[in-house]
């Protein structure tokens, strides 16, 4: 139930009183951390039963690194690496031909239809060098190349599942099955958040009614981790967050009168328990959500925004308002200290998001349509506030998809696990440089493949956490999100 | 020897990080060091695809065709590993490697003679395979018999670890002469607290206790009538008869139903991408109702939930508890390459619930290879799934008690007409006819037939698996009955898993009377779990629990009536400074209650509640049953029971986590429900201010107020009056009224449980 501090002479309850009135248990936790009086939760091994006081109060870095918040652009439904950053100029000489010249192991379930497998097929799209480093990006990000510079481009990603579904959970969570930790839980767990006003994990999902990621909310789940690291779903149309508005005539000052006489009922019952900080906590919790009625709608308020930041981020522009209003939000959320933010591209599947099964150069054209000036706004916006050194910024899918076309009235590419491109950018990643590569024609992951074990351990290490030491106890054994493998990608870091 | 840190002499530093390395390096053979651990099955993976890509084809065709299994030219055969390795240590080991000194043409007799040189980068990827351990993921010869047998632990006697002992024949009562004591559970504990020197609490007052033991067995609170006819009995028994009244109202099995429910990952949708509705799989939960109430043998309880359906009944409960096994994720989009692997994960998926549930062991970790802390191994895990090799969910029309109505129900069995699978037009089979012994849990690398089997460390007395196999009665061809022999074993006390089965639940009616288990990992009575803290009052309440036929109300009585479990919250720091964490139970540990019992609490309290049982549950968030009705849909969890720690309901939830959270105040202050149940709260109560504020207290505190909690209310209640009035709100009286009791529910003593 209750944690004794190691290393500490007296109890808490003890020092709590000792430290006399007047200072915030918040501020409280934080002075003692910054003693090292409070052994980091992401080295605590929490008992089945432990009980987390103040589950979000910040934890220091195991190690000093520069990025704090990471803000993921999911891109929804695998995007296709050889037509977006993975220039694969062979793939015109193969045109037309049978992958299985090029490859007599490949298998027609490789994608999700094994009867729609079509010949090889360059990319509809023309590439063009980009940037001081010249990589070769594809004619649909006209404004993201130009931050090329700024990112690290892994090309050999590589996954376990062809289907949507398990193919999210292992991007999210490490695992191709649900009920397990993912990403944005595992990094509030391991540090906490900075603003106790706000949600530390925040998930934005297409506000367009083009539906939810496949697996849903089993996408930003805290799995066995205790479900204040969940992520916060914000409400894609309408209230954000729900419950923040007074339902009743209440007035500031009603509301006020309410918390005090709380606080005032409250006082005295537990006056010498050790519950007492517990309770104290809990009153505090009344406050601080008393604070976050305002504080949360004032952090989504992009209405505020100046008129150029607004057209930065493509809010002038019908195809892509939507998502440069989730980006515009994502940077006010980092900038107040959310932990960690991710906005799903697209929807459920198919044409709903980069699924594109049938007619890939439209889907990808719609697509990068709606998020390059988004996300290339949310780049420069960050970079000149001088943020961008301390937030990561991920661009990846749950999978890639086939060099091959897939047959149908217009040509598509099916799922393909063996092969995915993603960037970072931020944080200490070093800018303009390319890690791992694919085969000729972009089917397979061929050299320095990445495992997205591999992946998470880089970003957690980017956030200041060693993968293998970030653990829990569930069930009798420490989990990890990386399980028992993973390695640090070194080459991408500054 | 004093040596003051910056002096240590180098010598001596050196000397220690030596030893210090030595302790390393033996710790990670023998316990578990990360670090090593994590490299090596990076490594191995490493090693293993560049083996499936690189290294087996060339050895497939450049070796074997003479170096096999027949041949064995020049007395080498590289079909396995092990004969690959055999009569050479050094074979594989860099950077003196045998083989690279053959293929180098070093060493007589060379490899590939024949060759007059390998290239380059043949000869790199061979050297990095070696580096990375050589890893072999199956022979290159299908269906090889050589595969050396994965053998399971020996069967020895006594076992050295606590839980797989039998219980302790020695639990018995200490003798010990204490006012104290009311029975002999208070015996056990508190010879432990004397031999530390502190003495436990005397009993709490009568308000405290009714509410304590009605929130425990109902998940409730009492209402100001029943408050009042207990405090008001004088009789020295009226608590034992609160405790057998509470203990036979229908609530009891609302309130434990919903326990169980936690551990065996209880929902109703299918998990995955479409989370399809499982619309008849409610009738579990009523199952678990109606066995709670009326008290089924634990044992009982086991066995109908694992295998119900192979018992010589016509009656519709022991069908429906199956309904246990089938409740796991499944996904509803399965590629053909998923088929196989799928079935093994929902195989998985139950005997990993039986598991931590049953046993309180991780039996799931052996899945690809030998559990590394318990006596599990991976030949047993297959063989314990093998007793589920043809068990599917199915749906039966059952005529069901009261209503005599036919009921679609869904249930798990074997040789039923499947659940509808939409990929049952591409050839998904359900399941397939037999186990196979996997490599890895990879079902490419079959290795052999897995025949129904239990765990060995739970088996005594040279009993054997088949020592528990039933067979089906003559003309039963349907089910196998391997099922009903695993409950046989689960729930054997004298030589299978029954004392193990006995412990873990009795430590579960601990857990959720006191907060907190004598284990307190509930779900793992394993080498990692937590050890006992009072080993003999466990053992001694497995046997009370056998002793009672299995029957848990009798162990609810048992631990109600103790001193221990009536003790006051009463603090004290120098009994704290002995036992800080009350690990001894010298006082209560107040308790948050539950989601389910704070919004149970909220219904109750503003007199809206609908105690309407049974039946299919609801997605509306403004039902006005009880929370166990609720629908568990994984992809729409009702947001007020997650925000108040509700389990995500995809593995089993030993104890929930409990946290504080600004969401969960939101609640309290601006939830739309929260305020229409304060709005009819405010009806209930009477006009006349001090006693409205009497009446609000014991409907939601359960006690009275003191003088200056009435004077405080009284002070707000008039504050607000003015507030809404100079708001020019209509009815400003009673907007402050209805404040008041969305105060009380927001109140920490409306939530913690003393």
């Amino acid at each position: 139930m209750k944690q004794s501090l190691p290393f500490f002479p007296i109890n808490r309850r003890q020092w709590l009183k000792q430290a006399g009135c007047g200072l915030g248990i918040t501020a409280l936790t934080s002075l003692l951390q910054d003693h090292h009086f409070l052994v980091p939760r992401v080295s605590a091994s929490d008992t089945e039963t432990s009980r987390s006081e103040h589950p979000l109060a910040v934890q220091s870095q195991q190690f000093q690194a520069r990025a704090k918040h990471i803000i993921w652009i999911f891109i929804n439904g695998g995007p296709s690496q050889v037509d977006t950053w993975d220039h694969k100029p062979a793939l015109s000489r193969w045109h037309g031909k049978s992958i299985q010249e090029f490859d007599s192991g490949f298998k027609n379930t490789t994608g999700f239809f094994k009867n729609s497998v079509g010949t090889l097929m360059q990319s509809p799209f023309s590439f063009s060098p980009r940037g001081q480093s010249g990589k070769m990006v594809s004619s649909i990000f006209p404004q993201l190349g130009s931050h090329v510079d700024k990112m690290a481009f892994i090309h050999s990603g590589f996954t376990e599942s062809n289907n949507h579904s398990p193919a999210l959970f292992m991007m999210n969570s490490g695992l191709p099955r649900m009920g397990f930790p993912c990403l944005g839980s595992w990094v509030t767990y391991g540090l906490g958040s900075e603003n106790q006003n706000l949600p530390a994990f925040v998930v934005m999902s297409d506000p367009k009614g083009r539906g939810l990621p496949k697996g849903y909310a089993g996408n930003w789940s805290a799995g066995f981790l205790p479900s204040v690291y969940q992520g916060t779903h914000l409400q894609p149309t309408g209230i954000p967050i729900p419950h923040l508005i007074p339902s009743g005539k209440a007035s500031d000052a009603t509301q006020k009168n309410y918390l005090d006489l709380i606080r005032k009922l409250n006082h005295g019952l537990h006056e010498n328990n050790p519950e007492e900080s517990e309770l104290t906590a809990r009153m505090e919790s009344f406050e601080l959500a008393y604070r976050m009625q305002s504080a949360a709608p004032e952090s989504l308020d992009i209405d505020s925004e100046p008129a150029h930041i607004h057209r930065l981020y493509g809010l002038d522009n019908s195809q892509c308002d939507h998502f440069g209003r989730q980006c515009l939000m994502a940077r006010r959320l980092v900038e107040r200290g959310v932990r960690f933010v991710q906005i799903y591209s697209g929807g459920s599947d198919n044409q709903h998001s980069w699924d594109g099964h049938s007619d890939i150069a439209g889907n990808h054209q719609q697509f990068a349509g709606e998020t390059d000036q988004p996300v290339a706004g949310l780049i420069h916006d960050l970079d000149q506030r001088g943020l961008l050194d301390q937030t990561l910024i991920v661009w990846c899918g749950e999978f890639g998809r086939l060099p091959v076309a897939q047959t149908g009235e217009k040509l598509g590419r099916d799922h393909n696990p063996h092969c995915f491109s993603a960037w970072l950018a931020g944080g200490s990643i070093k800018g303009g440089v390319t890690y791992g590569c694919s085969d000729e024609i972009g089917f397979r992951a061929s050299e320095n493949p990445v495992h997205i074990n591999d992946l998470h351990a880089t970003i957690l290490h980017l956030l200041g956490i060693d993968h293998k030491r970030l653990t829990y106890r569930y069930n009798g054994r420490e989990f990890r999100l990386t399980d028992v493998a993973g390695k640090v990608l070194h080459p991408i870091l500054a | 020897m004093y040596y003051p840190r910056r002096h240590l002499p180098l010598f001596l530093l050196t000397f220690i990080l030596f030893v210090a390395h030595l302790y390393d390096a033996t710790a990670s053979t023998e316990k578990r060091s990360p670090q090593i651990q994590s490299k090596h099955a990076s490594d191995m993976q490493k090693g293993m695809r560049l083996f499936k890509e690189t290294i087996r084809p060339l050895l497939q065709t450049h070796c074997h065709t003479c170096h096999n299994e027949d041949s064995k030219s020049a007395h080498f055969d590289v079909s396995t590993y092990d004969r690959f390795v055999t009569g050479s240590k050094t074979l594989l080991k860099l950077p003196t490697s045998l083989l690279m000194q053959r293929l180098y043409h070093k060493k007589i007799p060379s490899i590939a003679h024949k060759l007059s040189v390998i290239p380059k980068p043949t000869m790199a990827r061979i050297i990095e395979w070696i580096r990375l351990g050589s890893p072999f993921d199956r022979p290159l010869v299908p269906n090889t018999s050589i595969v050396k047998e994965l053998s399971a632990p020996e069967n020895k006697g006594v076992h050295p670890f606590w839980s797989f002992r039998p219980l302790d024949p020695k639990a018995v009562p200490p003798l010990l002469d204490s006012p104290w004591s009311q029975n002999d559970i208070d015996r056990f504990i508190l010879v432990p607290l004397e031999k530390i020197g502190i003495s436990p609490n005397p009993p709490a007052d009568r308000h405290t206790l009714i509410r304590r033991a009605t929130f425990d067995l109902w998940g409730l609170p009492p209402t100001p009538e029943q408050i009042h006819s207990f405090v008001e009995n004088q009789d020295p028994l009226s608590y034992e008869q609160l405790v057998e009244q509470l203990l036979e109202s229908s609530h009891y099995g609302e309130r434990w139903a919903r326990h169980w429910m936690d551990l065996v990952r209880f929902a109703e949708s299918t998990g995955f991408e479409h989370d399809s509705d499982r619309p008849n799989a409610f009738h579990y939960r009523d199952f678990l109702i109606r066995a709670f109430n009326r008290d089924m043998p634990y044992d009982q309880f086991l066995t109908w939930q694992l295998a119900g359906d192979e018992l010589p009944s016509n009656r519709p409960d022991p069908l429906i508890a199956t309904g246990f096994l089938g409740c796991g994720v499944f996904p509803t989009q399965l590629t053909e390459s998923e088929f196989e692997s799928a079935r093994y994960d929902e195989i998985d998926d139950m005997i990993t619930t039986i598991g931590v549930a049953f046993l309180g062991l991780s039996i799931g970790c052996a899945r690809c290879h030998d559990h590394k802390y318990d006596p599990i191994s991976t030949h047993e895990y297959y063989r314990f799934a093998s007793c589920f090799t043809t068990t599917i969910r199915s749906e039966l029309d059952l005529i069901l008690p009261p209503s005599g109505e036919l009921h679609k129900v869904q249930i798990s069995s074997e040789g039923l007409p499947p659940i509808k699978h939409p990929a049952d037009g591409r050839g998904y089979p359900h399941f397939y006819p037999q186990t196979h012994f996997l490599i890895r849990g990879d079902v490419s690398q079959k290795k052999g037939i897995a025949y129904p089997g239990f765990l060995k460390v739970l088996m005594r007395d040279g009993k054997q698996s088949d020592h528990w196999t039933q067979s089906p009665p003559p003309n039963w061809t349907r089910t196998a009955f391997h099922r009903t022999s695993l409950a046989k074993w689960l729930t054997d006390t004298e030589s299978g898993a029954g004392h193990l089965v006995a412990r873990v639940i009795v430590n579960r009616l601990w857990q959720h009377h006191f907060g907190r288990g004598i284990v307190t990992t509930p779900n793992d009575f394993g080498s990692q779990g937590a050890r006992p803290t009072h080993p003999l009052l466990l053992d001694w309440l497995a046997q009370q629990l056998i002793h009672y036929n299995w029957r848990l109300k009798p162990i609810h009585k048992l631990i109600m009536l103790s001193n221990t479990y009536r003790q006051s919250s009463g603090f004290d720091q120098i009994r704290e400074s002995k036992d800080p964490e009350n690990r001894f139970f010298w006082r209560r540990t107040p308790r948050r209650l539950e989601a389910e019992a704070i919004r149970d609490a909220m219904l109750l309290v503003s007199g809206l509640m609908d105690k309407t049982m049974y039946g299919s549950g609801t997605l509306d968030p403004s039902m006005l049953r009880r929370s166990i009705y609720f629908t568990v849909k994984r992809s729409e969890l009702i947001p007020m029971m997650k925000i108040f720690d509700w389990p995500e309901h995809l593995v089993s939830i030993g104890s929930r986590t409990i946290t504080t959270t600004a969401p969960q105040a939101l609640v309290f202050m601006n939830h739309p429900e929260g305020r229409r149940l304060c709005r009819n709260f405010e009806q209930r109560l009477p006009k006349e201010t001090v006693t409205a504020i009497h009446q609000g207290y014991l409907h939601a505190l359960g006690r009275p107020p003191t003088q200056s909690e009435v004077a405080s209310t009284e002070f707000f209640l008039s504050q607000q009056t003015t507030l809404y009035r100079t708001l020019q709100q209509s009815d400003p009286d009673t907007l402050a009224r209805i404040d008041f009791c969305q105060a009380l529910m927001s109140m920490n003593a409306f939530i913690y449980i003393d």
